[in-house]
């Protein structure tokens, strides 16, 4: 019994780790540029494929594919920020709602309409290996993309905190119009934190992808967890966003084990609700940082 | 050749189409994008023209409409089936056609359903009334299958199908199933978990909508009949993006057996994931998905050992892997359970042409129903043997337990199909 929950606890804090990856882009873009961006689990499928070619044509191993995922994906962050998302800054919700959601629409059907709807897998030497500790076994891949998905959580939290552009972002987050006449270019501090924010999915992506089918539809597994853990971690907020999405992690495991297979995301929705009913702004208390 | 059954199903269509957009443009300013239209028009209409006949002596052909799902969700398959028959039509022709009709050739028309039920609807009675069809066969998925099955009954065309719902033979008359039934493989699956272990404990997990369901629930009902104890009986939402609580759960139920009756993606992660886990567990994946060659494609040799059920495999006789050789040649994979059933279905479907003498939908329906072949292409499926009973269901069909042995599907079970010894994993 015993094992049983530590076996779950395990299980659900490495998926946790994957959540963290998603969401915590997803809070960036939120507490930087102020939109919600619909498409961010569309960029972890674009990651994905990205990754599946590189191993399927040239033999790539995914983790070294990150190193091709990440600026590839941060590119496209920058260009989608300054091409699309800076058209409709300052429109209200609506039109930053639909531009995003039909963004999520067009990657999805582009990617169903390229690369057919097949699942396509990358096998890996440790694609399938465990380290066994006694009765408990953690899978090596999921150790892996879990550890990384925490290092790159810690040089986005350094970087939003030590570097200029990374205190000029947290600025823009607190307050633009201040932050403007401090002589901070927001455009320039928006582009960039859309690019880190896509750069986190493109790792998801990459991470992913040796335990984990890539299908057009692949992203939308991964976003709604993100969404949930987002709001629970206070809109805005990066370490809120990894808690959350850790907690999440462990919460569905936890449901899956102890309420049914197909009630895992109850618990998760449960946790969610009573957060908003007792602390509206989230765990975090609606600070943004 | 090849272009009688390119699957063109309306030449005049494709001509008027090049005529209007000759027409459509200024002849005296060309640009290059009328140029562009104006050659592709006129490549399709060539096309076209080319794919009737010019022989003025030849008969009729006899249309058969296919219809599949060629894009959407289930494309990969879909395709594979129109392969296949093409694949059919070209070898019932080389071998001289229809004989009672002076030789006539079988003319396929192809119609894409799209993995979609509204245009299953549209389409089948597009392919019936549009080209005057002697027979139809489709569609894949069950859900699609019945909607071409309504329409068809209504239109007075027979439909032979490998889809295994048993909603097909309710109520219907023009209807034709070759193959074993839904209600049937369930009872294979249980008879196959007594193969490894006289008292199996038998773990069921399954995905919670309509397919998952129903398909558990007459594994569960029919369990005690078969000597097979359940210990755990578990939906799940599908689309999960960790199999690893729900292989937890299996593990902790100490089942030695399990049953998973899943969509392809959940599948691979279950499949993955038991390995991770190190548990040591026999497994049937059932049908569909399980059983093509993509899902060896995409889990690799872990599949191997893997247990299945079909309505069809290719080392059934040695026609079944005559026509095989020829679709692996063409198409570097396996001929699979649905596609190879098409193979089969197109022969029945010649057999009753050859004794209805006529291309009237109503005599060839009566000519199906009067089917009784237990040799040739029209007789290889499990049990090799075709009559269809009242309701349209082959009176001998039965599926076939198979096993994934080295990147290859071998029937095991039962032992009067079986091909290969189980192998031991």
């Amino acid at each position: 019994m015993l094992e049983t929950l530590a076996q779950a606890v395990i299980n659900g804090l490495l998926i946790g780790g994957i959540y963290a990856l998603v969401s915590i882009g997803v809070t960036l873009i939120f507490g930087v540029v102020k939109i919600v961006n619909f498409a961010q689990g569309e960029f972890v499928m674009i990651g994905m494929y990205i990754t599946f070619f590189l191993a399927n044509r040239f033999g790539i191993d995914p983790l070294v594919s990150l190193a091709v995922s990440i600026p590839v994906l941060f590119v496209i962050g920058m260009l989608v920020q300054h091409f699309l998302i800076r058209r409709v800054l300052g429109l209200g919700d609506m039109p930053q709602i639909f531009l995003t959601f039909a963004l999520s629409l067009l990657l999805m059907n582009v990617a169903l309409l390229l690369f057919t709807a097949n699942y396509r897998t990358v096998h890996t030497a440790y694609s399938d290996e465990s380290i066994h500790l006694g009765a408990l076994y953690v899978p090596v891949a999921k150790l892996i993309a879990f550890a990384l998905a925490m290092a790159f959580s810690g040089i986005l939290w350094l970087f939003l905190h030590l570097t200029d552009l990374g205190k000029a972002m947290r600025a823009a987050a607190q307050n633009p119009d201040v932050a403007m006449l401090m002589g901070i270019n927001p455009h320039r501090v928006f582009a960039v934190a859309f690019g880190a924010a896509l750069a986190l999915a493109g790792a998801a992506g990459s991470l992913l992808m040796p335990f984990y089918p890539a299908s057009p539809m692949a992203g939308q597994v991964f976003v709604l967890m993100a969404f949930v853990a987002v709001v629970l971690g206070t809109l805005g907020n990066v370490t809120g966003a990894l808690v959350a999405s850790l907690m999440m992690g462990i919460a569905e495991s936890l449901g899956i084990q102890f309420v049914g297979a197909d009630s895992g995301l109850i618990v998760v929705f449960l946790m969610l609700l009573l957060t908003l009913a007792f602390r509206p702004s989230g765990l975090a208390g609606g600070r943004a940082r | 050749m090849k272009k009688t059954f390119a699957g063109i199903a309306d030449p005049q269509s494709a001509a008027i189409e090049a005529g209007q957009s000759a027409a459509a443009s200024d002849p005296k300013r060309f640009s290059r994008r009328d140029i562009l239209t104006r050659s592709a028009g006129g490549v399709v209409a060539a096309t076209a023209f080319g794919a009737t006949p010019l022989r003025g002596y030849a008969a009729e052909p006899v249309n058969i409409g296919g219809l599949y799902p060629v894009t959407g969700s289930m494309a990969q398959i879909g395709q594979g089936c129109v392969n296949a028959a093409k694949l059919a039509v070209q070898m019932v022709n080389d071998a001289g056609g229809i004989k009672s009709l002076g030789g006539a050739k079988l003319n396929l028309i192809i119609s894409d359903i799209q993995s979609d039920t509204t245009v299953t609807r549209t389409e089948t009675d597009r392919v019936i009334n549009g080209s005057k069809v002697s027979a139809i066969h489709g569609c894949y998925a069950s859900a699609l299958t019945l909607i071409a099955s309504e329409v068809a009954e209504r239109a007075k065309v027979p439909l032979i199908t490998g889809s295994s719902s048993d909603q097909l033979n309710v109520n219907r008359r023009y209807t034709f199933t070759p193959f074993a039934r839904a209600s049937q493989f369930a009872q294979a699956q249980l008879q196959m978990a007594r193969l490894v272990n006289e008292k199996p404990k038998v773990a069921v997990i399954f995905e919670n909508t309509a397919f998952g369901t129903s398909t558990s629930n007459g594994l569960r009902e029919k369990a005690p009949g078969e000597g097979v104890e359940i210990v755990l009986f578990e939906p799940y939402s599908a689309g999960f993006a960790d199999a690893s609580p729900l292989i937890n759960k299996v593990k902790a139920s100490g089942a030695d057996m399990l049953f998973s009756v899943s969509y392809l993606n959940d599948l691979i992660l279950i499949v993955r994931t038991i390995k991770q886990v190190g548990l040591k567990i026999g497994m049937n994946g059932g049908s569909g998905g399980f059983v093509i060659p993509d899902f060896y494609k995409t889990v690799g040799s872990l599949a191997d050992g893997l247990q299945g059920v079909a309505h069809w495999n290719h080392d059934s006789d040695a026609d079944a892997q005559k026509v095989n050789a020829v679709y692996q040649k063409m198409y570097g994979e396996f001929l699979f359970e649905y596609a190879g059933g098409l193979v089969a279905q197109t022969f029945m479907l010649a057999d009753a042409l050859e004794r209805a003498a006529s291309t009237d939908p109503q005599k060839v329906r009566n000519a199906l129903a009067q089917l009784d072949v237990s040799s040739g292409y029209a007789a290889m499926c499990p049990g090799g043997k075709v009559k269809f009973g009242p309701d349209g269901k082959n009176i001998y069909g039965h599926p076939v337990g198979v096993q994934w042995q080295n990147g290859d599907l071998a029937s095991v079970f039962p032992k009067e199909d079986a091909r290969a010894p189980l192998m031991k994993t």
